[in-house]
C-alpha cells in the first residue's frame, strides 16, 4: 500500500486546506469587511454562482495563452537558432531580445490594437510579447552548452555544420528550451490577461482580463480573487501539459530530467 | 512592583488620558491644524481646480486646515483608500459611493462638484449621427466594461449591432479609425481628438436620464463623526476655493499645469471653462450641494441595474446647511 503522503494529489491538498483555513480565520478574527479582503468561503461562493461565466471568461483567455506560447515556443526557438548561428548575430541582436522582456504592455498596447484590430489578435500578441524572452535565453544558452568533447567527435567525422546542428546541438538543447517553455506558460497566461484589459472584444463576454476588470468596477472583491483563482488554474493547466510535453519528449535521452516531477 | 508605585503609575495613565480627551473636545482651532488627506482621482487637471486654487490661496490655512491633495491616476483604488483609513478623504461618483455601500462600507458624500455627468460618448462628427442612439447601430464603441454608464447604455439601447472593446485612456484608436466611438469626459477627450486634427461631436450620458453626482469628496461615517466641525470647514474652504477658481482659473491651471505638464496650458483653460456649467448646473445651484431625490433616483436606476439592493440613500450624503 502506498504511503499516504505519497498519493500525488494529497500535499497540495492539505496546502491548501491549511492555507485557506488560516486566511479565513484571520479575516473573521480581526473582522475584516469583504471590500478589503473577501473571505475564501466568499470566494467559494462567487466560484459556485458564477461558474458558467468564468469558465468561458477561462477557455477565452486560455485560448488565447495557448496560441501566444505557441508562437512563442516557435519563434523564440528559430531566433535562438539564430543568434546561436555566429558570434556576431548574437552579439548585434541578442540585446534587443530583452526588450521583449522590459516592453511595458500597457504603453505599447493602443499600438498592438491598431496592428491587430481589437479581440484575438492583440491579445495573442501580448501574450506572445510577454512570454517569447525566456524561451530564447533557455535555448540559446542550451545551444551554446553543447559537449564540447561531444563537438569534437562530430568534427572528427567531418559532419557537417547543419548535421551537427540537428543532430546535436538542437537535441541536446532541447531540456533548456522546455525550461524556458515552463517559464514562459505562466507568463502567456499573463500576457493574454494583460492584453485583454486593452484589446478584448466583449462579444462572447470576453476573457479573465475583462472579467476582473468588470468584478473590479463593481467593487465584488470575491469575485475579483474568484477570476484570478481561474486565472491560477489557468496557469496551472498549462504548466502541466508542458510539464506533460518534457516527460514524452525527453523520456528517451534525458533519464535524470524528472525525478521530482 | 509594590502597592504605592502602582498607583501612581495608574494616576499618571488616568491624567495622560484625561488630558487627551480635553484635547479632542478643545477647539482645534488654537492647538495644531486639522491634518487630512484628498485622494484625487485623477492626475492634477481642472477637474481639481478649485482644489489647488483653495491650497494655493491658503484657504484651509484660513479654516485652520492642514491639507494635502494627492494626484491619482488610472486604476486608483479611492474607496478602499478611504475604507481603510489609508486617506481620510477622495473624490469618486456617486454611483460607486452607493454600490460601496451595498458591499457594506460606510461612506458619505460631503461636496458635489458635477451637477451634471461630464461623461458622454464621442463620435466622428463626419457621421452624421443625431442622436445617442444613432451610435448603437453600427461600428464599433470603445468602452470600460462593468461601470454603471455601461450597464446603462448595454440596457437602453443593446449592444448587438456594434462590437464593444475596451477603452484605454488612450486616443489612438479614435482618431484611427472614423467609425470608432468612444467614452469621454466632456471637458477632456472632445478637446484633445480636437487638437489632434479631428472633428468630434458628444453625446452626453445624461440624456438618457442616468446623471449621478461626480467629482464627489466622499469620507468615511467615523471621519465625519469624529470631526463634523472640521469637516464643515473644509466644505467651506472647498466653495470658496472653486468660486475663486470659477472666476479666474489662470492661477491654479499654472500650479497644475507644473504637476501634470503633459497637459498644455491651452488645455487646461479649455476645460476650464468647458466644465463650468457642469459646474454650476441647470437650473444653477449652489456649488458642491447636493439634494436627496436625487440621490434617490439614482439609487432607484442603479436598484434597477442589478447593482444594488434597494436602500434608503437617506445617509448616503451630508445635506447642507
Amino acid at each position: 500500500m502506498k504511503a499516504l503522503y505519497q498519493i500525488v494529489w494529497l500535499p497540495p491538498l492539505m496546502s491548501f486546506v491549511l492555507i485557506t483555513g488560516l486566511i479565513e480565520c484571520s479575516i473573521t478574527l480581526m473582522d475584516l469587511p469583504a471590500y478589503l479582503a473577501p473571505r475564501p468561503s466568499a470566494v467559494a461562493l462567487a466560484l459556485w454562482v458564477h461558474a458558467e461565466e468564468l469558465l468561458k471568461a477561462t477557455w477565452h483567455t486560455g485560448v488565447a495563452a495557448l496560441l501566444g506560447l505557441g508562437m512563442s515556443a516557435l519563434l523564440g526557438a528559430l531566433l535562438a537558432i539564430t543568434l546561436a548561428s555566429h558570434p556576431l548575430i548574437r552579439r548585434a541582436f541578442y540585446p534587443y531580445a530583452v526588450f521583449f522582456q522590459t516592453v511595458p504592455i500597457i504603453a505599447i498596447a493602443p499600438m498592438l490594437v491598431i496592428w491587430f484590430g481589437y479581440g484575438q489578435g492583440a491579445v495573442v500578441a501580448a501574450s506572445f510579447i510577454v512570454s517569447v524572452f525566456p524561451i530564447i535565453a533557455n535555448t540559446l544558452n542550451g545551444l551554446l552548452s553543447t559537449d564540447p568533447a561531444l563537438l569534437d567527435l562530430f568534427r572528427i567525422a567531418k559532419a557537417s555544420s547543419l548535421h551537427t546542428l540537428f543532430k546535436l546541438r538542437i537535441p541536446g538543447a532541447i531540456p533548456h528550451f522546455l525550461t524556458g517553455l515552463r517559464v514562459a506558460s505562466g507568463l502567456a497566461v499573463i500576457g493574454a490577461i494583460v492584453g485583454e484589459f486593452v484589446a478584448d472584444s466583449y462579444e462572447d463576454g470576453g476573457g479573465i482580463g475583462t472579467a476582473v476588470e468588470i468584478a473590479l468596477k463593481e467593487q465584488r472583491t470575491d469575485l475579483v480573487f474568484a477570476a484570478v483563482l481561474m486565472s491560477s488554474l489557468l496557469g496551472l493547466l498549462i504548466f502541466w501539459l508542458v510539464s506533460g510535453l518534457n516527460q514524452i519528449t525527453l523520456r528517451r535521452w534525458h533519464l535524470g530530467e524528472f525525478k521530482d516531477s | 512592583m509594590d502597592g504605592a508605585s502602582f498607583r501612581i503609575i495608574g494616576l499618571v495613565m488616568v491624567m495622560l488620558i484625561s488630558s487627551a480627551c480635553k484635547n479632542a473636545s478643545d477647539d482645534q482651532r488654537v492647538g495644531a491644524p486639522f491634518k487630512a488627506d484628498i485622494q484625487l482621482n485623477w492626475v492634477p487637471e481642472p477637474e481639481f481646480g478649485g482644489y489647488y486654487a483653495a491650497r494655493d490661496s491658503g484657504l484651509f490655512d484660513q479654516e485652520h486646515l492642514e491639507v494635502e491633495l494627492k494626484p491619482g491616476g488610472p486604476g486608483i483604488p479611492t474607496l478602499q483608500l478611504i475604507e481603510s483609513g489609508q486617506v481620510t478623504f477622495g473624490i469618486t461618483t456617486a454611483d460607486n459611493i452607493l454600490i460601496a455601500r451595498d458591499r457594506g462600507a460606510d461612506l458619505v458624500a460631503l461636496f458635489a462638484l458635477y451637477q451634471n455627468l461630464p461623461e458622454g460618448i464621442m463620435v466622428h462628427a463626419e457621421r452624421g449621427l443625431g442622436a445617442l442612439e444613432d451610435v448603437f447601430k453600427g461600428g464599433t464603441l470603445a468602452m470600460e466594461p462593468g461601470t454603471p454608464t455601461f450597464k446603462v447604455l448595454e440596457k437602453r439601447f443593446g449592444f448587438h449591432h456594434l462590437h464593444v472593446v475596451p477603452y484605454t485612456n488612450n486616443l489612438a484608436p479614435f482618431l484611427h479609425d472614423p467609425l470608432l466611438a468612444q467614452q469621454c469626459y466632456l471637458t477632456a477627450e472632445p478637446i484633445a481628438a480636437r487638437r489632434a486634427g479631428a472633428s468630434p461631436q458628444v453625446f452626453p450620458i445624461s440624456d438618457t436620464g442616468y446623471n449621478p453626482y461626480s467629482g464627489v469628496l466622499v469620507t468615511k461615517r467615523d471621519v465625519l463623526i469624529k470631526h463634523k466641525e472640521e469637516v464643515r470647514r473644509l466644505i467651506r474652504a472647498l466653495k470658496a476655493g472653486w468660486t475663486a477658481y470659477l472666476k479666474d482659473p489662470t492661477p491654479a491651471n499654472q500650479t497644475m499645469h507644473q504637476l501634470n505638464p503633459t497637459m498644455d496650458e491651452a488645455t487646461f483653460e479649455a476645460s476650464s471653462i468647458v466644465q463650468t456649467p457642469f459646474i454650476i448646473g441647470m437650473p444653477a445651484t449652489p456649488i458642491g450641494q447636493m439634494n436627496l431625490e436625487r440621490w434617490q433616483t439614482l439609487s432607484g436606476q442603479l436598484v434597477e441595474l442589478g447593482l444594488i439592493q434597494p436602500s434608503d440613500p437617506q445617509s448616503a450624503f451630508l445635506p447642507s446647511e
